[in-house]
């Protein structure tokens, strides 16, 4: 059996970027996972923090940062470890031929498929919104039959946003593909792949659209972790192209997946994926090894060291019962009221931050499990992402944020 | 001003079975409704269509009414009925006394019923409990609600009724003691307005004690709350009671792919107590899992909470008991002419409590003609040459559901899909609903929320609970032209938290998991939730 350093279970933005740091760092690195985690769903922008406790937009997330409660995983961190993450995750995408743009002093703001902006921290290029404020004229690009994205919808909800009042239309692209599915923006993406795609698309958008105007579409542009769609349809249509964050499947997430993915194969890094981790093996408050099992025979994989990422309650890595909540590797504690009246708030979005999606792992420092009174429970384990406790991303907007700078420290410490 | 001669407060089951029933003996009438259709105990029930067996024992009377009701209903509402039978179930733990008891008061009521050997049983039911000692059959069956009463409404209009919804009754006008307008206004606009009438029928359900405040009379009503849980698959394929005296959670009852449990009871805060409480749930869950042993590891899909109306007559006012089932009060007893109110009552004999109180309003108008609600279909059945077109456009279990829920408005669906093949999209892909469904649904003039579409197609009642077909729906409202400026987020912002209402009390296991992805999608993803500042840069 090949000697594993680290062994990383869960394969999300969290589980492979640590993965990649910690290679990076020179050790031998195995990731196990049974699916690709949220980044299917959130997409490829990196929310650092956009709204503070009290739900006001936040300018400045480094500054921030400073004001989150001590049981915030950035507060666990610090800042500095934060930027180190953050400027970790630029230099890769830059190395990589994937570059993002953003800093952390500055949030941006990006338009969303309900026509509203949302801030975040860094963004792919295709989502670099910066031309759509200062545009007086915007074409919103929608696909026939592409029934997750409606044009109008968006111009309806950012005519209600301050600041973008603007000459908006709306054209609808008819594409070739005809499987006699629905469309999803993943279809329209790898129908983009191909040149006649591209060809027609941006015909009929060229014919509709004023230069040097700005192009809203829905995240369609290639499904590879490069630039070259959105050189093309700019170059064709002489206008700024945003690609704009939809529903699910995230395009924008695939592609930083497949970017990572890329890397860690140039580490060297194996990716066992559709594993089921049945049971880790505890020895003298460490973990020697997990064991994983689907229909077949259980395989047992070892490792000095060990990264949990595997999600809260959408990844699988948390699991509820009716007031009872529990991680579902190593059965780590995870504190959660009895009353279960006591999780949630009576509205789904507009009554603050909700105590359910807070609920996780509490760890120490190094990111290693701890229990309600802060003991060390596993010496060699160290959690990463949605699995901890202490924010709840979809309030603050911090997803992608945290899942980068929890999985570098968890990959540095590893 | 508007005229008309009946107006009928309460847009539930008793309701528009009056609009219908009057509109049949061409009584001009207007329905009053303060929300949408079935808003009450008309949606908020189990879906039971009683065999009658539950009452033999305890009211043979409303158990022969049922009986009778339901081979009624099967007739006249076959598409919203689906003739599941059911079975009455005793386990070990119930007296056996009460067995032989209720075979025969079944009888007596003319409620057939059958044994069953307990390999059929289990045969049929395999997720019934071994431990069931005796199993009859009953000929319970599914109803619908809210299609129930909306095509009440659709026939009802073939003969001149009309329905009003989102409109509030805020005064009931008098004139030498008799009524002679109401007074309304309307929930979305805020407008108000009058309108003159002969007669003024109190069908509000739960609120019916507030109605007849506003006309200065006074109806013992205390409305009690009632939970059910609906799990995210039929696990049976039959209507299973347990056989006792009627108790909470001994009725499950299989709806289109989901399975229904109920119900609880308590005293209700308000006529709109309607927020489900995780006590409930799992008392539900506890009382019900002696028929289906497994119970606790199903998935759950929501909760939800209606009201019954109690009532306690009033020995000094003027009433008239027709059943012990349901109460019809003519106020002119009281001194007030023109105003008559119907309280209590079960869902499944609507129809004849509609009969009864509209005999009582034709003989103050002097109108003979017969009531016909019991022979005529509520909607014609679809052409089968339409439906054989259909199928090459709708998904394949798609056509029937389509045709069942729309009644006359396939027709005009079908000819979306037609002009359009865009149309046949699925914008609700748990409960196969086609976007052309949903655009002729939504340009309905009694179509204003989404949740009004989700009530008349069941968009966003499956598995997502509204987190995919809630971006598409507002969509399609958007492009049809129906929704603009603030509105547009107002729109998806009630339609994903009245969803939330019935998620919240069964947060964990798939459903904690299911909103964070609604929360990962919506709140992370496209800031339904985070303000804008004025300033973004």
């Amino acid at each position: 059996m090949k000697q594993n350093d680290v062994i990383v279970i869960g394969g999300g933005l969290a589980g492979l970027f640590a993965a990649i740091t910690a290679a990076k760092r020179g050790r031998r690195v195995l990731i196990v996972t049974k699916g690709v985690g949220a980044i299917a769903i959130g997409g490829g922008s990196i929310d650092m923090l956009g709204y503070d406790q009290a739900g006001a937009p936040v300018r400045n997330p480094r500054e921030a940062l400073a004001a989150l409660g001590q049981d915030h995983p950035y507060s666990i961190l610090g800042q500095q470890k934060v930027e180190q993450a953050m400027q970790e995750f630029i230099a890769l995408c830059a190395a990589e031929g994937y570059p993002y743009m953003g800093n952390l002093q500055q949030n941006q703001w990006i338009p969303t498929a309900l026509g509203r902006v949302k801030p975040t921290c860094l963004t792919p290029l295709t989502m670099n919104a910066a031309s759509l404020k200062a545009a007086t004229e915007v074409t919103v690009v929608e696909f026939e039959g592409l029934k997750d994205y409606c044009g109008k919808v968006i111009v309806e909800g950012l005519m209600q946003c301050p600041g973008y009042q603007k000459k908006y239309s709306v054209v609808s692209v008819r594409t070739d593909i005809n499987d006699g599915r629905d469309l999803t923006a993943l279809d329209v993406a790898r129908w983009l792949d191909s040149e006649s795609g591209q060809a027609a698309c941006f015909t009929q958008i060229a014919h509709c659209v004023a230069p040097n105007s700005v192009i809203l579409l829905p995240p369609v542009l290639g499904t590879q972790p490069d630039y070259s769609l959105l050189e093309k349809i700019e170059q064709a249509t002489q206008c700024k192209a945003i690609e704009t964050v939809g529903l699910p499947p995230a395009v924008t997430g695939y592609r930083l997946r497949r970017m990572l993915v890329n890397c860690l194969s140039k580490l060297n890094v194996k990716l066992i994926e559709q594993a089921n981790v049945l049971r880790a093996t505890l020895e003298n408050g460490r973990c020697s090894g997990i064991v994983t099992g689907n229909l077949d025979r259980e395989r047992t994989y070892r490792a000095n060291s060990f990264i949990l990422a595997t999600g809260g309650f959408f990844g699988g890595g948390l699991q509820a019962g009716a007031g009872q909540a529990t991680e579902v590797v190593f059965d780590l504690p995870v504190p959660a009221p009895a009353d279960p009246g006591a999780w949630s708030n009576e509205s789904l979005f507009f009554s603050g931050s909700q105590p359910f999606a807070k609920f996780g792992v509490q760890v120490d420092a190094r990111l290693r499990p701890v229990d309600a009174i802060g003991q060390l429970l596993l010496e060699n384990v160290f959690i990463a992402g949605k699995t901890l406790a202490g924010y709840d991303y979809c309030f603050e907007k911090s997803g992608n944020g945290v899942a980068l700078a929890t999985a570098y420290q968890a990959g540095c410490e590893a | 001003m508007e005229k008309t001669t009946a107006v009928i407060i309460g847009g539930g089951a008793t309701g528009v079975g009056i609009l219908r029933d009057l509109s049949m003996r061409g009584v001009a009438a207007i329905l009053l409704e303060q929300r949408d259709l079935a808003y009450g105990a008309s949606s908020r029930f189990h879906g039971l269509l009683h065999s009658g067996g539950r009452y033999a024992v305890k009211d043979p009377e409303a158990a022969r009414e049922c009986a009778v009701e339901n081979a009624v209903l099967r007739k006249i509402g076959r598409h919203c009925v689906e003739p599941t039978t059911g079975y009455f179930v005793r386990l070990p733990e119930d007296d056996p006394a009460y067995e032989s008891k209720w075979v025969a008061a079944c009888q007596t009521a003319g409620i057939p019923v059958e044994k069953v050997s307990l390999d059929e049983a289990h045969r049929l039911e395999p997720h019934l409990t071994e431990r069931a000692e005796a199993v009859y059959r009953v000929p319970d069956a599914a109803i619908d609600g809210f299609r129930l009463c909306r095509q009440n409404v659709l026939s009802a209009k073939q003969f001149g009724g009309r329905m009003l919804n989102y409109t509030e009754v805020i005064g009931i006008e008098q004139q030498n003691n008799q009524v002679v307008a109401v007074k309304i206004r309307n929930m979305i606009s805020g407008e108000t307005g009058m309108i003159e009438c002969d007669i003024v029928v109190n069908a509000a359900g739960s609120w019916v004690g507030q109605v007849a405040e506003l006309a200065g009379v006074k109806i013992n009503v205390t409305p009690d709350r009632g939970t059910l849980i609906a799990f995210n698959h039929r696990f049976t394929d039959r209507i299973i009671n347990r056989l006792r005296p009627p108790a909470n959670a001994d009725i499950f009852v299989p709806h289109g792919s989901v399975t229904l449990l109920g119900t609880t009871s308590s005293p209700a805060q308000r006529p709109d107590d309607f927020t489900p409480t995780t006590a409930e749930v799992l008392a539900l869950i506890e009382d019900g899992k002696p028929l289906f042993e497994e119970l606790p590891q199903y998935r759950l899909l929501r909760a939800y909470t209606g009201t019954r109306p109690l009532y306690c007559a009033d020995p000094t006012a003027a009433s008239r008991e027709i059943s012990r089932n349901f109460v019809i009060l003519d106020h002119a007893g009281e001194g007030l002419k023109g105003f008559v109110s119907i309280v209590g009552g079960k869902l499944t004999t609507y129809r004849l409590m509609a009969e009864k109180i509209t005999d009582v309003i034709c003989a103050k108008l002097a109108v003979r003609a017969a009531c016909r609600t019991a022979e005529e279909p509520m909607v014609a059945d679809i052409d089968p040459a339409l439906m054989q077109q259909a199928k090459q456009f709708f998904p394949a279990s798609g056509v029937e559901l389509a045709a069942s829920r729309l009644g006359p408005d396939f027709a005009e669906t079908v000819e979306r899909i037609k002009n359009n093949p865009l149309k046949k999209e699925l914008v609700c892909e748990c409960e196969l609903v086609t976007l052309a469904e949903v655009e002729t649904v939504a340009h309905d003039t009694t179509t204003f929320t989404m949740s009004d579409i989700r009530r008349r197609t069941r968009m966003g009642m499956g598995t997502c609970q509204g987190t995919y077909c809630g971006l598409r729906g507002l969509g399609m409202m958007v492009d049809n032209n129906l929704a603009k400026g603030a509105m547009t987020e107002n729109l998806l912002r009630e339609f994903l938290e009245s969803r939330w209402n019935g998620i919240r009390p069964i947060l964990w296991g798939h459903q904690i998991r299911e909103v964070e992805l609604t929360r990962g999608i919506y709140g992370a993803g496209l800031n339904i939730d985070g303000a804008v500042p004025d300033e973004t840069e």
